[in-house]
């Protein structure tokens, strides 16, 4: 067994090793415009649909979610503008470095996270969920003392607990 | 105001007013203590808890964990060279070179000491500042009062990030999601995408526990495991601070308690702030400046003085005119909601005992903090190594039992994820959370004021300049405005400097 978990985690460090060095660069803050400028429009373009109004109302439910995006869009283009400029004098861009074995160790935690939400709903055993959370993450961090194992698990019931019978929350 | 002191007395005097306070004490400081855990983020996750209690007990609960949270950070900076929280920061320049000259004991004295009379300080601006804000926050009227609205969000947006731009983006973002639900004013629903849940809106605290939270567990793919291994039997110092320390922390402790007061009542700006301007202040008003970095006693004074004198301060606005001073108030502003006690001056006449109740157990927050720093110190130095492998599952289950039990559905824990997925989005994009969490938080206010006044004004922007009140927060916004962008540029400038 603690073979095979050194092969295991032999070849995850060699794979971690590899990811490591791969990155990705992006122009930051022209992402961000743009993104959020495409936010601006797709909320726009949802209103009419997404909020109800009176004819008779001086001042509408639209108003000021529209006032808030033109302020976005407003904000975007300036974020942009500002970018397109640095590109055409040829000064640096703000550029961010994405690490690709960061956001996959990130994926993994936020895997994590949604199997403890959907075990927990689907079983409506909140504690089953907290179980998996537990082992979930000991094992993310390569965790070998018996000890954190048991003491971790012995919380997470003790807080399932507190919060079913203390406070009386129905899970 | 006596006439609502005895009887707020009453009220504060219970036991389970005085445990509450004692819990959130403990919880604040163990938080604060770990580095990685920050006050805002146990705020977040306790703020559930404070759901199915009354006004006093809750806020007592959310005070302790605030308050302590300011002293709590300086364990960690004195014990292994790393803050607690990030206003610690000033206090670990002197406070762990002291303690690395034997001293341990003796410089979390100290932190202890300047702590709590900055907290006490403060305690006691507000109860007298706190009302006479409240009298001029009354003569405001709709038009006014969104003016204020913008004036913190534009503060907060600007000072929150690198750029000013990127915390409009944010702050426009969380004033946006604020809009998801029924129309405040005539109960249409917006943006519910046919979603029957959506119709209540999105709760605060299930948001934050995504944006603040769920994060930083996504942020542990960043780290890698440092071992904090500290031995706590190392510390056998008898921590005594002799009469010429004392005298010399004196005048420090003074003015860098003014200075955080100061410094807390303006929106946006908070402890981290007030502990370097007051440690710099120190240094240049010191007769022993070479001492500063090398475990100078009035260096740790006035840090900690300073950051808690914050915790008073940046209550004034919150209570007064619904402006949170920073992001942790922000969200004691909806413990607060939650029992009907809106900000302004009739929370101080029509709910006054209460209200005093509030201001006068901020001082019994930091008498407590003083009396469980002086006893559990040895506890706080050993949460310090908890390690991550057991803090991180722990404080999973924690957002998940804090988001489920808001409504006691796991919608919420649904939405709780999405926020952390939108949250690391952001936060890969620089785009800062704090003013989303402000948007969040003042969105309905900031809508209601604006619709209440265009309807006055029979739809007419003129309104927003007619008084002059107006007036003088336009100023302060457009003074505001330009003060941070040239502080920005000036940063920048300095930067490329030193680049080349």
């Amino acid at each position: 067994m603690s073979k095979w978990v050194e092969q295991f985690n032999g070849r995850m460090d060699a794979w971690g090793r590899k990811l490591h060095e791969k990155e990705i660069r992006i122009p930051i803050d022209l992402v961000t415009g743009i993104l959020f400028f495409l936010l601006g429009l797709g909320v726009l373009l949802v209103m009419p649909d997404q909020v109800a109004i009176s004819e008779k109302d001086v001042v509408n439910g639209r108003a000021f979610p529209t006032m808030l995006t033109v302020v976005l869009l407003l904000c975007c283009a300036m974020l942009i503008g500002k970018e397109l400029y640095k590109l055409a004098t040829k000064q640096p861009l703000n550029w961010k470095v994405i690490n690709i074995q960061v956001e996959i160790k990130a994926l993994i935690i936020l895997g994590i996270l949604v199997v403890t939400y959907l075990l927990s709903k689907l079983t409506g055993l909140f504690v089953v969920g907290a179980i998996f959370c537990c082992l979930g993450f000991l094992l993310y961090f390569r965790c070998r003392k018996k000890s954190y194992y048991v003491i971790t698990l012995v919380i997470a019931v003790a807080i399932w607990a507190a919060f079913r019978f203390a406070l009386g929350v129905d899970f | 105001m006596l006439q609502h002191i005895i009887p707020a007395t009453g009220l504060l005097f219970t036991l389970q007013n005085i445990l509450w306070i004692n819990i959130g004490v403990f919880i604040g400081s163990v938080f604060a203590a770990i580095p990685g855990l920050s006050v805002i983020l146990c705020v977040i996750l306790f703020l559930p808890v404070t759901y199915s209690m009354t006004a006093i007990p809750g806020m007592m609960f959310l005070l302790g964990i605030y308050c302590a949270g300011g002293y709590g950070g300086s364990v960690s900076a004195i014990l292994i060279n790393t803050p607690g929280t990030p206003h610690a920061a000033a206090t670990m320049l002197d406070g762990h070179p002291l303690s690395e000259q034997g001293r341990t004991k003796a410089a979390l004295k100290i932190a202890l000491y300047a702590s709590t009379f900055g907290g006490v300080f403060s305690a006691l601006m507000l109860l007298f500042l706190g009302p006479q804000v409240a009298r001029i926050a009354a003569q405001l009227g709709t038009a006014e009062y969104f003016m204020v609205c913008v004036f913190g969000l534009t503060i907060i947006a600007g000072v929150s990030g690198k750029s000013m731009i990127k915390g409009l983006i944010s702050a426009c973002l969380g004033l946006l999601i604020s809009c998801v639900g029924s129309d405040p004013m005539t109960s249409y629903d917006r943006f519910t995408f046919g979603i029957p849940r959506l119709y209540l809106g999105l709760d605060l605290a299930v948001c934050l526990i995504g944006l603040f939270a769920l994060v930083e567990i996504m942020a542990k793919a960043e780290r890698r495991l440092d071992r904090l291994n500290l031995d706590t039997t190392q510390i056998k110092d008898d921590g005594v601070i002799t009469k010429a320390e004392y005298k010399r922390m004196t005048r420090p402790v003074l003015i860098s308690s003014l200075i955080g007061v100061m410094v807390g009542i303006i929106p946006g700006t908070g402890a981290s702030e007030a502990s370097w301007f007051s440690y710099n202040t120190a240094k240049n008003m010191s007769k022993h400046p070479e001492e500063f970095g090398h475990g100078s006693v009035e260096g740790i004074a006035a840090a900690e003085s300073a950051n808690n004198a914050v915790t008073g301060a940046t209550l004034i606005p919150l209570l007064t005119l619904g402006i949170p001073g920073d992001g942790t108030v922000a969200i004691m502003l909806s413990a607060l909601m939650i029992n009907g006690l809106n900000p302004g001056l009739s929370l101080f006449t029509t709910q006054g005992d209460i209200m005093y109740a509030i201001m006068l157990g901020l001082i019994l927050v930091n008498v407590f903090m003083f009396l469980q720093g002086k006893f559990l110190t040895t506890i706080f130095a050993k949460v310090v190594s908890i390690p991550q492998e057991i803090l991180t599952p722990i404080i999973v289950i924690f957002c998940f039992a804090g988001a489920y039990s808001v409504n006691g559905n796991y919608f919420d824990v649904g939405v709780a994820l999405i926020f952390g997925i939108l949250s690391w989005v952001l936060r890969k994009l620089e785009l800062p959370p704090v003013p989303i969490l402000l948007g969040l938080v003042l969105g309905s206010m900031t809508e209601t004021n604006f619709r209440r006044a265009l309807l006055i004004s029979n739809g007419s922007p003129s309104i927003f300049f007619s008084s002059v009140y107006c007036i003088i927060f336009l100023v302060l916004i457009v003074g505001a405005v330009g003060a941070i962008v040239r502080g920005k540029m000036k940063e920048r400038k300095a930067s490329q400097q030193k680049e080349d």
